[in-house]
């Protein structure tokens, strides 16, 4: 599947949009917290829900003893926008510019190192 | 009302070994980390402390465990995390930040970050939560396209379908 359809997928449905904007107003929170603010869906239906999001990497739970959490992971979202704004272009540039600089300057001090005498 | 932790995920093409460096080796934080540097190389169980390319302090702390990852256990790099580029952010008391590093697949490294312990930080709080979003995308990023030997080996396959 092409890079990003998970995100799509996942943000195209109403009720997952509402769960990450329940997460986002309060993060880490437990599926029975989720499921009580979303009673007019089964246990299994927020679940199902939830793990769709997981799949598409914006929700990430993390056990705290017996406890599972739920967690807003926004760094996909950032991903999608900078495909198509110009930030990602200036960074993908600025980072091989870096690194251009940095392999010149490199150049530059093995030619001044050499052409010490020894 | 507690503050929870952040808790971010990220995938990158790039091997456990070269995520961790760019983690933890200055070389590399200079180049997504807004232009930050350690100033001297962390060591486990010592304090750290971060300067922006003028010379002033940005993060201090402890590095409480350096684990990196070898073999196929994953790398942890556990910070605590004092701000100091910001007078407000510099009253609270360190936080702490988790890394783990993983990897997922053949060249493709899951990398997670928690920042947690903000009780008393809600001003860092709230600082560090769209802040890392930007921090771990743009090391995707310069992990991804700026590294040179994934993209001369892919360049590589690429020449050799076209000539044959």
């Amino acid at each position: 599947m092409e890079q990003g359809s998970e995100v799509f997928r996942a943000l195209a449905d109403p009720t997952r949009r509402a769960l990450l904007d329940t997460l986002f107003s309060r993060d880490g929170q437990t599926l029975n917290e989720l499921c009580e603010k979303f009673t007019e869906m089964t246990r299994f239906g927020v679940m199902k829900h939830l793990s769709v999001l997981a799949e598409a990497d914006l929700v990430v739970t993390a056990r705290q003893g017996r406890t599972k959490r739920h967690y807003l992971n926004p760094v996909p979202i950032e991903q999608v926008a900078n495909r198509w704004i110009s930030k990602y272009a200036a960074r993908f540039t600025a980072a091989l510019v870096a690194l251009d600089d940095q392999v010149a300057t490199a150049q530059k001090e093995e030619t001044l190192r050499r052409a010490e005498p020894a | 009302m507690s503050l929870p932790a952040h808790v971010y995920q990220v995938y990158i093409a790039a091997s456990p070994e070269q995520v961790w460096a760019a983690i933890t080796e200055s070389e590399w934080t200079r180049r997504y980390f807004h232009a930050t540097s350690f100033v001297a190389p962390p060591r486990p169980e010592k304090p750290y402390r971060t300067v922006t390319p003028d010379g002033r302090p940005a993060i201090e702390g402890m590095i409480d465990e350096m684990e990196p990852p070898a073999g196929g256990s994953p790398g942890r790099f556990v910070q605590t995390w004092h701000t100091l580029y910001d007078p407000d952010l510099e009253q609270e008391p360190p936080s702490r930040v988790e890394w783990t590093i993983e990897s997922a697949a053949d060249g493709l490294t899951l990398v997670r970050l928690v920042h947690g312990n903000l009780d008393q930080s809600p001003l860092t709080w709230e600082n560090v939560r769209n802040g890392w979003v930007w921090i771990l995308d743009s090391m995707k990023t310069l992990l991804e396209t700026g590294h040179p030997l994934p993209r001369v080996r892919q360049d590589e396959s690429v020449a050799e379908v076209l000539n044959s």
